[in-house]
Parts: structure tokens; sequence; C-alpha cells
């Protein structure tokens, strides 16, 4: 549903139970990346705050670092930060107030993380052998880009676009996992096609993609006892691929056997690549690199700032996105307020999760022309997809052309009358949408319902209130449950 | 006599509607005007209420042809001989790349798209022309000059019927409220410890907008107010310049005195004799300078000129959007200081208090608003709290200011040095920008020299481009890139190079004034010299 | 058209948070480390502002960092430095398609330095923490004797440096097309697509001679939203004070310099994004007083020439100023009726018992 990949990680990260956060945080390059990757700014904030105290700090303290205007924001980070397991907050108590203090775990490895040190190698173990000459960037590149699009076109053939993928189409691992995972499913013809999460797949931005195609992997494995993986070393492993360096040769030995097993199947995914003949190192691609990197910023800002500085810096690890050349992940789609579309590609590719919603009707050499029209949108809807797809679609590819013009004019990327028209299409025969959650209903008095339901807009579940009927709906319950039990304790 | 007149100016310029006879049975009417939208030379006519003629030939360099039509006024757009020769002279003679004199400027494409992009022949943009063009920008003379850092000025704004033409973007009024709420904040940027105060001319009448003050919050508050209006009626030139004169009565002698006149008609409805008017204006020391958004009017070149000692830069003719927001803007640095005479220099008292907040957290009321405040400066004097600086002790009377509104003004007076172009043969002793760190073009190789040859000629051609794009502060000797070239004269106003070298900083000419003020020799700066 | 925009996710903006550049100056004046060092040594110093530089890029991987020394008689970059910028730069032909830098030529280099700590260590902070020591120490052994007679350092230079480079970065990130209109020094409104932001790590005072350029430095850094923070150890940082007001940055006098760190990952890692939401220390009281011209006394109420501005602590001698040698008149121009008498008492009072009373300003009630 939603288009932010991180969300995906966190929903899966929620599931784990606390121990498994606590093997999690073992590895300094873990706790680095989850603390990159899948905090607010606000909680990064509060973790380096109470990264070097050595005491815990009591919550009203907390309360007095915020401004009184961004509560809200500051309930919604620690939230966060509980389901993660990165802070711990003691149970409140007539005696002792309230206090916080983050997990030691957490704790002790992202200080070693910062400050380097201690002899965890989690930051990968560079092989020592001489690195073949003709693996340099372009190299890693490209072959991340055609093992991914191998993916991708399998995804995209299966909904009936004649696909011109020069590629035989990836492993056939890969191709159980994508069945497994139900992006796509086998038709009683005998053929494949796709299904709606395979929509919601093929329109992520690649980002987002990988990781919804890891977490996938790591589901399949989790539920195979027999494979010998434990996720969450895998997921530790994936972490630590992320804080690798692009272009730099790792040792295979010094990994675990678990971890050695893992390879083939990351060399599937495109995220590794390991010479012929040379199996004892691994390079990281951009694809693995990339993992911690905030989804959107992969993008054009990125570059920028490392077109500005990259010159200057000694040799620090280039941001580009995903593609040395990839045009798809650069952005190249320019939308216009009359719903004509124009995309700056050559990727057959792209050109077909194009043409499932966008009457494309010109091809250049370069870039193809189209427009946004109710057919087409309704089209698209009548496969499954949804508005929000095709517009979190287009915003996650619009041009930098684009991004740069709504920056400077603080305007949203897209035409907001495009955007819109795109929703009143799909609203059309859509007049309802679901939400998945809880009812909380029969308070038994109204102080009780009233400070329940704040206590939910606080950390940002609320979905409807009816104060007449003293009656609330939230998409999760777990806080408000722990929240129901301690003010029932306190009474 | 009246109505004649009436029936040659309707005949001139249809656009320009008569004012109704009736309200303004008193006045004599007056116009001023001549060519439209042409930024050359000024030949107008001016009607007097007598109904003589007479024409004021300001800087003319052709003749008065009395039976002027319609026609003949296109065509002396294009007749007169060297049109830079007769352009003010305030607007630079190389302002735009393209050629204007080929067709008339209403022919000429308004779309920034368009005309903002030098393009050379084979439609390939030419960003040598536009660098040429930002560096053109920074070009200036960086004499130091004495200047007058304290300024009394009074904004009018016309809102007369004028005012509701389109040919500028959304329509004049619009933009020109915009650029005037720009010009606010910029000023009170430049001049924090200045005065301004806001004038508009409609019905002819003037209207106060806003008082005198130090204060853009306000002055910003009351343009937004006039954005419902509509422009209507007709200009009063007098009427708005006896206004100022009675707003900077007051203005002590150390400051300067100055209106900044935003003229859309191309006539005045004036109660009297507007030379009488001029006349005492010169008697106050009150400059004025206008910015015409139609065309050169006779009365305002001759205004300006006669109130800034024959200077003429102080008038100018939007030609378009930017070139109106360029000399708009132009009015927020300091004026300079022409003669001894025109301000008299004096010792001011001051206060420069400190920051204090009230102790254990209580508020207090500041004196000046009677607002409840925990910070706030205490008079040095009287030790009455204010809640703002700059500002006047309510009690005491003390100017009171913070130390940093002064060192704000400094850069006026020690402007930094350009840069010079650094040329292919020196390149080669820096690989990277000095301030930023971003690499530079390496030199050409000596076997190249032939490749080099061919291209110079077309690279000569963007003047004030440095082929290599280096640029050298003469001081320090260290090269700069084209960015940091720009942002250190129009914002940091300091040489990253001389200010991190202590070695580098030269002797001062000016013995005294190093060792009374110790700064700005390192910025390369000179003496300040008197123009004039 | 705006009942339709009234509802709330009918908009999808660019949610991508602008990147944060950070620049920190350190002030390397060997003197003041000298004296600090039973409590703090520069080594030391310099391995808390690491964890400070390691705990910014961990934020995110768009943050960038700058760092730059002000020395005694210099201002020189540690990171990056224009050394390893030159040695990074490939060949022309080894750039790709995609503008994307070779880096192979480097990592083969570190890997000779750094194999065996790099494995427990994130790349990244390897290099800036080799590239900020290797450039302190060449500092260092470049510093004269003649040099430590400086009990100041060239903070304006610094300053500049750093300035100029958050202005770069932030060009290339905004449109290459801004019209030429834009390029003017105007106001704009719109957020800066960078976050650029100083920190200052001051041991020294304030060098009374870089007034004038420091606050340059300063009002460019507050036109271009750049926050300017100090954390002061040692010595009296009053333009600073003054820097860090007039650009909301974070003032923090450190009584206790051993804990550097802590004053750094406390007070100073919440960035201008994070301060919209967080209380940061107030300024109390900030010292607005200014030296004159004449004396170099530090002064509360003194005498400014209307032309040249500059400050005397007494009306000067022949009633001409000593900078621009302006006769000044001392006449009361501006004085207001007064409706008391002058009284010989307040003579004094005024004017630092110079006994002029014509200073311009208004006789004003007598003080009780």
């Amino acid at each position: 549903m939603s288009n932010n990949p991180s969300l995906h990680l966190a929903e899966y990260l929620e599931r784990l139970p606390g121990t498994t956060f606590k093997k999690l945080y073992q590895q300094p390059s873990t706790a680095f990346a989850i603390f990159r990757r899948m905090l607010p700014h606000l909680a990064k904030t509060f973790v380096m705050r109470m990264l070097f105290m050595p005491h815990p700090m009591t919550l009203n303290d907390l309360d007095v670092w915020v401004k009184p205007e961004a509560k809200r924001n500051k309930d919604q980070s620690l939230s966060i930060l509980r389901g993660l397991h990165i802070v711990q907050i003691s149970a409140p108590s007539k005696e002792k107030p309230q206090e916080i203090q983050l997990m030691s775990n957490f704790k002790r490895s992202l200080r070693l993380a910062l400050t380097g040190g201690g002899n965890h190698n989690s930051f990968g173990v560079p092989s020592s052998l001489l690195i073949p000459p003709e693996i340099d960037l372009q190299f890693l590149d490209r072959y991340a880009r055609k093992k991914w699009e191998d993916v991708l076109h399998f995804v995209v053939s299966s909904v009936g676009y004649k696909s011109v993928g020069d590629g035989s189409g990836p492993n056939k691992g890969v191709k159980e996992l994508l069945i497994a995972g139900r992006l796509v499913d086998r038709r009683p013809s005998g053929g494949l096609g796709i299904t709606q999460a395979g929509f919601t797949f093929l329109l992520q931005e690649a980002n987002a993609q990988v990781w919804t195609l890891l977490l996938l992997w790591l589901d399949v494995l989790g539920n195979n006892k027999g494979s010998g993986l434990d996720p969450v070393d895998m997921l530790s492993f994936l972490f630590m691929l992320a804080s690798l360096e692009l272009g730099r040769a790792y040792d295979t030995n010094a990994l675990t056997e678990e971890r050695r097993n893992m390879l083939p199947s990351l060399v599937d995914f495109g995220l590794i690549y390991i010479p012929q003949h040379k199996r004892s190192m691994f390079f990281p691609t951009r694809l693995a690199t990339t993992l911690t990197s905030g989804g959107n910023s992969l993008r054009t800002i990125s570059e920028g700032v490392t077109a500005a500085t990259q010159s200057a810096q000694a040799s620090q690890q280039s941001l580009g996105p995903l593609s040395g050349g990839g045009e798809q992940q650069s952005g190249s789609v320019v939308i216009e307020t009359n719903y004509r579309l124009y995309a700056y590609t050559q990727s057959a590719l792209q050109i077909a999760v194009l043409a499932l919603f966008a009457k494309l009707n010109m091809r250049f050499p370069d870039m193809v022309a189209g427009r946004l029209s109710r057919a087409s949108i309704r089209q698209a809807i009548n496969f499954g997809i949804t508005a929000d797809q095709i517009i979190s679609y287009l915003a996650a590819h619009a041009h930098e052309q684009m991004h740069r013009t709504a920056a400077l004019t603080n305007k949203p990327v897209l035409p907001p009358t495009v955007v819109d028209q795109i929703r009143l299409w799909q609203l059309e025969n859509e007049r309802m949408k679901t939400t998945s959650g809880f009812l909380f209903r029969d308070f038994t008095d109204d102080k009780d319902y009233l400070d329940t339901a704040r206590f939910s807009e606080e950390i940002g579940v609320l979905v409807w209130r009816n104060d007449h009927a003293r009656m609330f709906f939230a998409n999760k319950h777990e806080q408000i449950k722990d929240f129901l039990k301690t003010r029932k304790r306190a009474e | 006599m009246i109505s004649a007149a009436l029936s040659i100016i309707t005949a001139f310029n249809s656009s320009a509607r008569p004012p109704s006879n009736s309200s303004h049975q008193s006045h004599s009417f007056v116009s001023y005007f001549s060519r439209i939208k042409s930024p050359s030379i000024t030949r107008s006519s001016h009607f007097s209420a007598t109904g003589s003629i007479q024409f004021a030939m300001a800087d003319s360099d052709g003749e008065y042809v009395a039976d002027m039509s319609d026609d003949d006024i296109m065509d002396h757009t294009v007749t007169d001989g060297d049109p830079s020769a007769a352009r003010p002279k305030g607007s630079k003679p190389s302002k735009k790349k393209r050629d204007r004199n080929g067709s008339k400027a209403w022919e000429q494409s308004k779309r920034t798209w368009e005309t903002d992009l030098p393009e050379e022949d084979d439609g390939m943009l030419n960003l040598a022309g536009y660098e040429a063009e930002r560096r053109r920008r920074l070009l200036r003379d960086t004499t130091p000059l004495q200047r007058g850092i304290i300024r009394h000025l009074v904004l009018v704004l016309d809102m007369s019927f004028a005012m509701a033409e389109k040919d500028l973007l959304p329509t004049r009024h619009r933009l020109t409220l915009s650029y005037a709420a720009a010009f606010v904040r910029e000023y009170f940027e430049q001049n924090p410890i200045s005065q301004l105060g806001i004038v508009g001319m409609r019905d002819g009448v003037a209207v106060r907008i806003s008082d005198m003050g130090g204060n853009p919050a306000e002055h910003l508050e009351r343009l937004r107010e006039l954005e419902g209006q509509d422009p209507q009626g007709n200009p009063s030139l007098q009427n708005a310049l006896e206004m100022c004169r009675g707003a900077l009565f007051h203005a002590p002698s150390h400051g300067t005195r100055e209106v900044l006149i935003i003229y859309g008609a191309l006539l005045s409805s004036d109660p009297g004799d507007i030379h009488d008017t001029i006349s005492n204006l010169i008697a106050d020391r009150i400059r004025v300078s206008v910015v015409g958004l139609s065309a050169q009017v006779a009365i305002c070149a001759e205004l300006c000129s006669r109130t800034n000692a024959g200077d003429e830069s102080q008038y100018n003719v939007a030609m378009d959007e930017t070139h109106y927001k360029e000399l708009f803007l132009a009015a927020t640095t300091p004026p300079v200081n022409r003669t001894k005479e025109q301000s008299t220099s004096s010792l001011l008292m001051m206060g420069f208090p400190s920051r204090t907040l009230a102790p254990g957290g209580t508020t207090s009321y500041c004196a000046c608003h009677s607002k409840p405040c925990r910070e706030g400066y205490l008079c040095t004097r009287c030790s009455a709290k204010v809640c703002r600086l700059p500002s006047e002790c309510p009690a005491c009377g003390l100017t009171l200011i913070l130390s940093t509104h002064l060192a704000r003004s400094y850069h006026h007076l020690f402007p930094l040095r350009n840069w010079v172009e650094v040329p292919w043969a020196e390149a080669g002793q820096s690989t990277a920008c000095f301030s930023c760190q971003s690499p530079f073009q390496e030199p050409p190789k000596p076997n190249r020299e032939k490749g080099k040859d061919e291209a110079a000629p077309a690279k000569a051609s963007a003047k004030g481009v440095s082929e290599s794009g280096r640029y050298k502060c003469q001081v320090c000797g260290n090269h700069f890139c084209i960015d940091c070239d720009v942002f250190a004269h129009m914002v940091i106003h300091n040489c990253p190079g001389c200010q991190s070298q202590s070695q580098a900083v030269p002797v001062g000419v000016d013995g005294v004034m190093a060792e009374a003020n110790g700064n700005g020799h390192a910025n390369g700066d000179g003496v300040m010299v008197i123009d004039g | 058209m705006d009942a339709v925009d009234v509802s709330e996710h009918y908009e999808v903006t660019s949610v991508d948070s602008p990147p944060s550049l950070l620049s920190i100056v350190i002030d390397t004046n060997p003197r003041a480390w000298a004296a600090l060092e039973s409590r703090l040594s520069l080594s030391q110093a310099l391995s808390n502002i690491l964890v400070f530089v390691n705990a910014h890029l961990a934020f995110s991987n768009t943050n960038q960092v700058a760092v730059i020394a002000a020395h005694v008689n210099r201002a020189v970059w540690l990171y990056p430095t224009a050394a390893a910028a030159a040695a990074q730069k490939p060949p022309a032909a080894a750039r790709d398609h995609s503008g994307d830098v070779q880096m192979q030529d480097v990592s083969a280099e570190t890997n000779n330095s750094s194999s065996s700590a790099s494995a427990n260590k994130y790349p990244q902070f390897a290099q800036i923490e080799s590239s900020v020591f290797s450039s302190i120490q060449s500092l260092m052994a470049e510093t004269t004797v003649q040099d430590l007679d400086q009990y100041t350092t060239q903070l304006s230079g610094a300053l500049t440096l750093a300035l100029c480079r958050i202005n770069k970065a932030s060009q290339a990130l905004s449109s290459s097309d801004t019209t030429l209109s834009n390029a003017a020094p105007v106001n704009s409104t719109a957020p800066p697509p960078v976050k650029g932001r100083i920190v200052v790590i001051s041991v020294s005072d304030s060098e009374p001679s870089q007034y004038i350029p420091t606050m340059n430095a300063v009002f460019a850094a507050a036109h271009n939203q750049v926050a300017i923070d100090t954390i002061a150890l040692a010595g009296d940082s009053t333009f600073l004070q003054q820097a860090c007001f007039n650009t909301n940055g974070i003032f923090l006098k450190a009584s206790n310099p051993q804990g550097l760190l802590t004053y750094l990952m406390f007070g100073l890692i919440p960035d201008t994004e994070a301060r919209e939401s967080i209380i940061t220390p107030a300024h109390d009281t900030v010292d607005f007083r200014t030296a004159c011209f004449c004396h170099g006394k530090v002064i509360d109420t003194g005498f400014v020439c209307s032309v040249c501005l500059s400050i005397f602590c007494e009306p000067p001698e022949n009633a001409e100023c000593l900078t621009c040698g302006t006769v000044l008149a001392l006449g009361n121009y501006g004085a207001k009726p007064a409706v008391l008498p002058r009284k010989k008492k307040k003579k004094k009072k005024i004017a630092n018992g110079s006994g002029r009373e014509e200073t311009g300003s208004a006789t004003g009630t007598p003080k009780p």
C-alpha cells in the first residue's frame, strides 16, 4: 500500500520478538543500519543524545527537551523507538518516576559503530586477494541492473505484455520465490499471472523492491525450518552488506558457514557478485550498499550533493543511484498538468510499466510520450492497480526537473490536478476504502474514553473516532493495550 | 487652453485616459511624456497651465518635431543615432547582449525563457554568456566611497490608473507591490539603522501608506493591505513630493534624505508649479530618484537631475520585469555622498545595550510597547527596558543599537575589490577553487596549442569571463571559481583567501584608519574617498 | 479547485528531507591548547569531534561534513583537502557515462593502510579520520615559532571558507537554470536546498581586528539560513556569541572541557530540522557591547561617526573623526524640546566624563 519501503521493513521488524532484536543489535553494523534507516529524524536526535549518558533519565526530563507543539512528533518517535526495542521505559510506579534508557546492546553497538574499535568485524573483512581488473563500478552496476531487470521482466511479462527482455529470466529459485510470495500466481491455464501484490511490487522504486523481495525470502526461509538458516542472522547479514563499500572485494572466508550459504541466493538477486574463478571474494553491488539509504533520498538530492562535493571528498562512498546509466532509477517521467506524460527512457521494462496505466502514443529513440486518460486509468484499475500505486510510482520516478521546480516553488512534485483526477477516476467505481484495525468501545466513563482516544491519536494509530458514541477505531492495538493496562494498574 | 492640451494628449496616447476636469477644477493640468517604452533620449513636451508649450530637452540629441504623430514616435526609436550614447547613464550600456534596435520594444519577446537564455547559432546554450552576465553584475566600481549610511528614505508608489496596465506581468500594480515588499526587506537588511516611509499617489492626491519608521514588519503589513485596492485616478507628483518633504523635515542632518518614486504614468496632475517644489527639495537637501515604468518623462529627468546635483543616473526606465527589479532594488545600496555639504557629519551618541533575560524566568513590561516579555535590552543610560533594537530609548531618547547593526553597514564603506580573470598561462598553479575545493579544468596541454588558438577568439567574445574558469584576488593571489566569486562579492563581502592568511595583509594606505578600526584592509580595501 | 486541495492526502509532495552539510571549524591555536592540555588535549578533543562527525553522518547517507582548522595565521581545510581531491580525481577517461567517479584507485590505496581497521569501522568514517589526522599533523609541523606569538586565530577566514562551501553545495543542488534575477541576493523565502550548519570549537579570544570580516561572514550566514553554533572551551569569544545570536545558533560555554563529547552530543546534535521540535539552550545574556576604535575599551555607550560609523568612547579631539578625518558637528541637532533645564549634574553622567553635552541625543529626563 505504502510507497515508503521502510514501512515494509518496519512491519516486518515489528513482528519480531524482543529477543531477536537483542541478537540483531549484537552487531554494530546492524545497530547502525537500523538507526540510519528506520528512525525518524527526531528519534535519531533522541538516541544520539542518550547514547553517551551513563544513567537512565526520567521521562519528564525528556518532555522538557521538546517544544510543546512537537509533542505529537515526540510521542510517535518514542513509540517507534520502543517498537524497535531501542529504548526501554520502566514501568510506572508510585515511588519512582518513569525512566527511559537505551537498550544496553544497542547502546554498546552504536557506540562501537561511531567510535570504531572492538573486534566484531561487522563492517566486512576485505579480501586480501588481487582484484580482477575487469571488475569496476561500471561492471558491477551493469551486472546488478541486469540481474534485477530479469526479475522485474519476469513479473511484468506475466501481465500479458510481450516483454522485450533479452535475458533468460531469473533463476529458478527466484521464480519460485516470486510465486511463493504471491507476486505472481499460477493461473489454471498453466501460465503465470500477476497479482495485485505484484503490481504494488512493480510500481515501487528499486530500493523498496529489493527490500520486498528480501523480506519475502526471509519469510520463506523462516517457515522452512530445514534450511538451517536463521532469519535473524540473515537480516543481520543484510544490514552488514549495506554498510560495505562499493567496488571493494570482501573475503568470503571470514563469513560464517550459514552466511556463506546465503551467498548464492544473493548472487541471484544481484546484490553481490562473485567472480567465476575467485570464489573466495565477493563484491557488494549498488543494490546492496544502498539498502539502508532512505528510499527517496537515493535520488536527485544525493546525486547533487555528490556531484558538488564528491571531487573534494577524499574517497567517499559514491551515493549515485542504482544505475550506472539506469535511467529508470534516476527519475525520468515528466507529467504535465494537461495529463501528458513524457518518459526519458529506453528501458523496455519501464515502458511496459508505464503502458499499464498510460496511453503511450509516441516512441522516440530515447523517450516515449503519452497521456493519462480516463480509459487508461480505468484499465489499470481493472488490472487491480490502485490510484495510490500509480501516483506513488509517478512521484517516485518523477524527473529531476520536476523535483527542482517543486522545491523552488514550494509546490507538490506532481501537478495536483492530475493527482486528484487519477483518484477521482478510481473513485468512480470504488467508493469505499478499507482499513483493517480494531474498534474500541464500551468504555466505562467519558474520561477513560477521552484519555485512550487521545493516546491513540498521539501515537498516530487513530483512524476514526466518535466522541458521542464513545467509540474509536485504531489500526494497531498493542500499545493501546499496554496503555490500558498501565492505566488499570495505576488506579 | 486646457482642453487643447488634453486633446493633444489623447492623440498621443490613447490609453492615457484624460482626468475628469470636474474633480480637479482647481488644479492646473500638467503632463509630461515622451516616447513609449524607449530607453532612449528624452524629448518631451511640457504643457503648462497657461497653454504655452515648452520643450524640455534634458538630454536631447535630436530635435523636436512639432507635428509629431503616432508614427513619428515609433520611427524615432529606430532613427536616433547611437542608442547607447543616448541611453540614460544609469542603465549600463552593455545591459543586454541581444540587440534591441532591430525591432520595437513591444515586438521583442517578453518571455524570459526566450530572452534570458543566450543562444549560439547552433541552438546550443551559450553558457559563457550566462557566466559573463553573472560576472557583469559583480563588476562595479569598488573605490571605497563615502556613503550616507544613516538613511531616511520615502518610497513613493504610483497607484494611479496607469498602474493597471498589464505590460509588466501580472499587472504593474501587483508587481510593484511584490517588489516593494522585497525592497523593504532588503532595505532594512542593508541599512539596519535607517528609516523608511511609504507614500502612494492616487486620485490626484498623495496617500500616506506607512509612517517613517525602522520596523520592516510594519511596512510589510501596510503593503499587504494595499493588495486589495485597485489603482485609480491620476498621480500627483507635486503632492507626493510635498508630503515627502514633510515626512523628511525632521530627519536629522547627519542622515540622508531620499525619495524613491516608482512612476508608471506619463502625466501628473498638480495643484501648483512643480518647479517651486523642486527648488524646495533642493533647499531641504532631499534627493529624488525615479524608476519609470512606461517612458521617459521630462519632468522626472529634471527632478532627478536637479536634486542630485546634476547627476542624471538617478532616473531610469524599466524595460522588463527583471530590469525593473534590478532598478528598484538598486536603491537599497546607500547613496554616495557627493559633496561634503550634502550631509553634515556629526557625532552621534549611542548606547550598545546587552541582551538580558529577566531573572528567574519572570517577565516584565517593556517600555516601548508595554508588552510583557522575558528578554530585552536595558538602556545603557536610564535602564529602561526595550524589547527590540534598534530603537530610541522611550525614556531618555538615547539611540539604542546593536553593534552588529553598525557592522552590517561596513561592507558598503569598504567594498571587496573585484577579482581578475586568470589566463591559461597562470592557471597551472591551482587545481581547485581555494574556498570550496571544487576542481578546476586542467590547463590545456602544450601540444594542443593549436586547438586552443582556434578556440580563443570564440571565448574572447564573452567579456569578463575567465577562460580558465579561475578568478584571482589580486591581494592574496588565490584562485576561485565563479560561484565563489559571486558569493564573495554579493553576499559575504570577504575574500576567503585574504581572510585565511594573516600574512597576506597589505599595509593600508591610510595608516590612521588601519590603526583606528583595523578592519577591512585584509579585504583588499583602499581608502575611502569622497566622490566629486 | 480549492475545495479539492483542502483534502489532506491529495498532494504528493517531495518528502525528502534536504541533506545536511555540517562544517566544523576547529580552533587550533597551539598556545590555547597547551593551556588546556591538563584537562583536554588537542588529540583527545579531535577524537571527540570525530565521534560527533560520525554521529552526524550516521543520521543519513546524504549528510556531508567539512572540517576546517582556524589556525593562528591561516585557515586550512582538514577534510576534504585539496590534496586528497587531486589524488582522487581520476583521469577524464576513467569516468563512465553516468558521471560516477571511479574509486578503485583510492580503495586500493586505503587498502594497504587501513585494511585491518576497516572491518570494524564504517569505511566513510575511517577516511575522514585519516584525512583529518594527517592534515592536522602537517598543519602543526608547519607551524613556526613566530606563529606562536599570536593569541588569536584566523576565525573569519575559516567561517568564510565554510560558507563558500555551503553556498557551492546548495547551488549545485538548486536548479542550474535559475534565472539571473534569482541570482541576486534577495531574501528568498524558499528553504535552502541544503541545511547548512557551522559548529565552531573555540579555545581562544576573539581578535578585534577581525571584527568586520567576522561580522560579514555572520550576516552572510544569516542570509543563507546557516546556523553558527559555538562551543567555547576557553577564551573570551564575544564575536562568536554575537554570531550565534544573529544566526539562531547555539552558544555553549563549556566549563568542563573534559566533557567535550557530552557537550557536542547533547547540545549540538540537533540540526536545524530537529530544532523545530527541540528546545535549544537559550541565550540568556549576550554581550553586545562593543570596543571603541580609539582606545579599544569595551563600552556600552559611545559616540558614532555618522560618516564611517566608527565608534569612539569620547568625542575625538578637534571634533575630527579619527578614521575618516571628517569634521564632525557636535551640535545638539536632535535635541527634543527639553522640559527641564539642564543640570550640571547630568553632564558628568553622559559622555564618560567628557563634559560635553552636544552629543545629538535628546536631553531626556534626568536620572533619579
